[in-house]
């Protein structure tokens, strides 16, 4: 069993080029052994700003015999009279197989040729030798370069390549250079290039030469030293997972240098502090006991000889950064949020859809009207939505994109502006993606809601709809945002109305013609797709087409209230239960023959003289009292009623009536008579859940 | 370190590398890019090796002289290599020891960095250089430059002087700096910062800008033989066909001319955003046509330096 190395020395990559680097390394090479049946007992990647390496285990001297029964032209056409024919020869020579050798074998299309081939397999340094130039050619980076010549592209320049089988180097060129066994250690700390005499010995020689070449090994590493540094000045590390990741992938060996600024600077907000850290320089934050940020931090070098040097020059550099912060925020706070407003008004959204001044007025008047729906202060909600984009004008944010809405509550706190508006400013961004919540107070959410309502039904409503993975106005992300909100936020809003509300002041504002309008059901087409797939994330499919089905039925022509995800998400998790009793399968069953015979059926009022005693009479009767308990129970949003007044009112009644009744008589009196009390219990347990939507269990 | 001693350690250090130590441009340039030593040099197959200082105007980055840190004048030392050598990491290395920096006792790194300049039409790829977290040089593969794959690559090293050598002599005020022997760098420059940064922020007549934009546009037009507006494809259409009779070093300079007044309307706050593009746009249409235009040039002067072989210099 042989273990292969091969090393690709680069200048320093950028941090995520390690990752992609390392992925796609991986993929290539996993690729390659399959197809060239090449067994192993392992393979990994390791990776450094300097180097990208594989490694296999376990691997055969050479590859697998290839035996295989190769089929070819049809029988009939490849011997005539016993003769071979040009196409018999030249399958035969194709395959190398003597003419004789060819088999008849019996397919669905009749006889034809086959040939037994075997090859026998070659020996593995060849094979690596042959195909490693292709894989290591299919290391993928973001952006590729040249350099010198200009005659090969790679992340960054390559400066040298190992390829060892054991103790041999395979004969491998790539970006213009020869494998070797020669490789480096770390850039400063072991500069000298050294020799590696087995593809085994890679990792420890490395250590030695100061490079942990494996990521999870160096993180690990890292994150000690971290640990212990945090310790000693006695607080906890802000966790930064993205940073974490960013550091590790910057350094051969990481090493811990803790470092001081001004405690004037902690007058700032924490976030900006952390920002101006982690942005400019991949710095950690520390909290104290309390969990109150310290000026202190953590730097993760790549050479520490000389502590105190490094963390002399850090400091410097922090404090003409943070000074920079300081002097924008104290810019900033020169004028009030309100005073920024005209500004908003010179920024473009859209040419179709005018300036962020106009699209706040826009969001304002939506929020104003919103809030009146769902019982928030509607003065505050308008001025908290004019308020909320102020901070994009603001120098902090320029500088700190991320810190937009954060900037904003800052600066509305010290301004004196009510605590409430403040955090709206802040939280209408929220959920800002998968892993956030969205907001807890209402007044947030209904500014959220506005804002992405406008945005969604404005762009729609000029043609700017997603396609395919183009997306350039998040619109997809707007979507899920207002669906999550109003899944879990505080306020509980029909998507009919949000449109509604975002395309009359789409049309006020001269943007929207007739075609624009056709665009609102579009969106709530939109909007729709999102919820099935949140949904079906967590729920089987049919049921949440079943309710899905009924709620867009019921609600989307109702411009008041229609089609809130709240009330889609009762139906679904009435359903679901609905779904475990035992009785569900015969009745659903039952409901799906109902709803089958009576769809194309013209609706009317079931006349009771025309009701065959029996069966048919008393499920008319049974449909007389369950009926009005079920619409009443679907008017209150109730469906684990409406459904359980389904089961125990109508499921005998109606098994009964399939049992004993012939629908489809002759009498077209009482066809038609049938047909509509059929439609009239289907129609009612539709408006609920389409049952014939589910499948079997 | 005094600052010039700093100029003066880094000319020896690359003219002993066989580079021709050059000299700054004598019009308004943002940076050591924009020199003909290294716009106009980095397209083609010609090798080229220069290293020179550039003074380096940045109207928006004025803050009247009382920023520790922001100029609206500073200096640049540029060095261009190419094609850029294997061992070119070393060199650079080499010439922070040749400044008494030892990379062991500090904290040297190369930190991703994509550089790109729209109004010429240029972008590469490399890193910032960082000296105990602080940016002291940028390092650049170019890769395009004037719209034109470049081939064989320049490799760029830009150092930024003032930042280098306020570490080195540990002060905390650009204006503190030992220029020379009894000298500050405020001595010399203090007054200029607050002089340009009132004229580019609050006194330079637009009018008199957007004119003389819009008249050395033209102007490089006229004399590259270039049309205003490009062909079908995106292709540049000539007025004057033969690369010889074109003005190609002229029309650059109108070029560094319009790039130049557009930073300064830029400063005096007088470009919307959506007129931004346009200005670039209109700066990068000429640029790519003084690349062009230099392209054909030397290929029609049969590559000049090409003749001598490998190395031209050292």
């Amino acid at each position: 069993m042989a273990e292969l190395l091969v090393e690709v020395g680069v200048e320093e990559l950028p941090s995520s080029f390690v990752a992609s680097g390392r992925e796609s390394l991986e993929a290539a090479a996993r690729a390659m052994l399959a197809a060239q049946r090449l067994s192993h007992d392992g393979l990994e990647v390791l990776g450094t700003p300097r180097r990208l390496a594989l490694r296999v285990r376990g691997l055969p001297s050479a590859q697998a015999d290839r035996r295989e029964t190769v089929t070819g032209p049809p029988w009939t056409a490849a011997f005539r009279d016993g003769e071979p024919t040009k196409a018999a020869v030249g399958f035969a020579r194709k395959n190398g197989v003597p003419v004789t050798d060819l088999a008849k074998v019996e397919t669905d299309k009749g006889p034809y040729v086959a040939a037994e081939v075997h090859e026998v397999g070659r020996p593995t340094a060849e094979v690596l030798a042959a195909e490693l130039p292709a894989a290591l050619g299919r290391i993928a980076f973001r952006k590729a370069m040249r350099w010198g010549e200009g005659e090969h592209a790679f992340g960054r320049p390559v400066q040298w390549l190992v390829v060892l089988l054991d103790e041999e180097v395979v004969p491998v060129s790539f970006a213009g250079l020869d494998a070797g066994r020669l490789t480096r250690g770390h850039r400063f700390l072991a500069p000298s290039t050294f020799v590696l005499a087995s593809a085994a010995e890679y990792e420890d020689r490395l250590r030695d030469a100061r490079v942990v070449a494996d990521v999870a090994a160096r993180t690990a590493l890292m994150n000690e030293r971290l640990g212990v540094a945090a310790s000693a000045l006695g607080g906890t590390l802000v966790d930064d997972a993205h940073l974490e990741a960013e550091c590790a992938s910057m350094v051969e060996e990481p090493f811990v240098v803790p470092g001081t600024f001004d405690e004037a600077f902690l007058a700032l907000p924490d976030a900006l502090v952390i920002s101006v850290m982690r942005d400019h320089q991949f710095y950690f934050a520390l909290r104290d006991g309390e969990g109150r940020l310290m000026n202190r931090y953590l730097n993760v070098v790549n050479t520490a000889e000389a502590p105190a040097l490094i963390a002399k020059g850090n400091d410097r550099v922090l404090r003409a950064r943070l000074a920079d912060a300081q002097f924008f925020v104290t810019e900033d706070q020169k004028q009030p949020l309100e005073a920024r407003l005209p500004k908003l008004d010179t920024v473009t959204f859209h040419s179709k859809l005018g300036s962020v001044g106009q699209k706040v007025g826009r969001v304002a008047r939506i929020a104003e009207r919103l809030a009146a729906d769902v019982g928030v202060d509607a003065d505050l909600a308008g001025r908290a939505a004019r308020l909320a984009k102020a901070d994009l004008e603001t120098l902090i944010v320029f500088e700190f994109p991320d810190l937009q809405g954060l900037m904003g509550r800052h600066y509305a706190l010290r301004e004196g502006l009510p605590e409430e508006l403040a955090d709206a400013i802040r939280d209408h961004y929220r959920p800002a993606g998968g892993e956030d919540d969205p907001p807890d107070a209402p007044l947030a959410a209904v500014v959220g809601l506005a804002a992405r309502a406008d945005t969604l039904v404005g762009c729609f409503g000029v043609g700017l709809e997603p396609k395919g993975s183009n997306d350039p106005f998040a619109l997809r992300r707007a979507a899920l945002g207002i669906v999550r909100t109003l899944l879990e936020g505080p306020v509980d809003v029909g998507l009919t109305r949000l449109v509604d509300l975002a395309a009359a002041e789409l049309t006020d504002a001269g943007h929207f013609d007739d075609a624009a309008l056709e665009g609102q059901r579009r969106v709530l087409e939109f909007v729709r797709a999102r919820l099935r797939a949140l949904f079906r994330e967590a729920h089987r499919g049919d049921l949440v087409d079943a309710a899905l089905a009924a709620w867009w039925e019921e609600g989307s022509g109702d411009l008041d209230g229609g089609l809130s995800p709240r009330d889609l998400r009762a139906r679904l998790v009435a359903l679901e239960a609905f779904r475990e009793r035992p009785e569900f399968d015969d009745l659903a069953t039952a409901f799906k023959r109902a709803f089958n015979i009576a769809k194309d059926a013209a609706r009317g009022a079931v006349d009771p003289h025309l009701l065959e005693a029996g069966a048919e009479a008393d499920l008319a009767e049974a449909f007389t009292a369950a009926g009005p308990i079920i619409r009443e129970a679907l008017d209150a949003r109730d469906y684990t009623v409406a459904f359980e007044t389904v089961a125990t009112g109508l499921k005998a009644p109606i098994d009964r009536f399939f049992d004993e009744v012939f629908v489809m008589v002759d009498d077209p009196r009482l066809r038609t008579n049938r047909l509509r009390l059929l439609a009239a219990i289907a129609d009612t347990v539709n408006a609920a859940a389409h049952l014939h939507l589910l499948a079997p269990a | 370190m005094r600052f010039q001693d700093l100029i003066l350690r880094l000319e020896r250090f690359w003219a002993e590398r066989g580079c021709l130590v050059g000299q700054p441009y004598n019009s308004e340039v943002g940076a050591g890019t924009f020199n003909p030593h290294t716009f106009l040099r980095a397209i083609g197959p010609e090798p080229w090796n220069v290293a020179y200082v550039e003074p380096s105007r940045r109207p928006t980055d004025g803050r009247y002289g009382d920023n520790p840190n922001r100029l609206q004048q500073f200096h640049q030392y540029q060095v261009i290599l190419k094609p850029s050598p294997i061992d070119i990491q070393e060199l650079y290395l080499d010439s922070l020891r040749a400044l008494g920096t030892d990379p062991l006792q500090h904290d040297v790194r190369f930190v991703e960095d994509d550089w790109e300049s729209p109004t010429l039409g240029a972008w590469g790829l490399g890193w910032q250089v960082w000296l105990d977290g602080l940016e002291i040089s940028q390092f650049t593969y170019f890769q395009q430059c004037g719209g034109i794959d470049c081939k064989p690559i320049s490799g760029e090293l830009t150092y930024g002087l003032e930042r280098i050598c306020m570490y080195l002599q540990d002060v905390d005020h650009v204006m503190d700096l030992e220029y020379a022997e009894g000298i500050r760098y405020g001595d010399v420059f203090q007054r200029a910062e607050r002089e340009w940064s009132t004229y580019n922020f609050e006194s330079a007549s637009v009018d008199l800008q957007r004119d003389l934009f819009d008249r050395y546009e033209t102007e490089a037009l006229r004399l590259v033989g270039a049309a205003a507006k490009k062909g079908k494809g995106g292709k540049l259409t000539w007025d004057v066909e033969d690369p010889t009779k074109r003005l190609v070093l002229p029309a650059y300079d109108c070029v560094i001319k319009c790039s130049h007044y557009f930073n300064v309307l830029d400063a005096r706050g007088a470009i919307s955003v959506t007129e931004r593009q346009r200005y670039i746009g209109r700066v990068r249409h000429i640029a790519r046509a003084v690349a062009e235009g230099w392209y054909a040039q030397r290929e029609a002067l049969g590559f000049p330096l090409l003749r001598n072989g490998e190395g031209t210099h050292g």
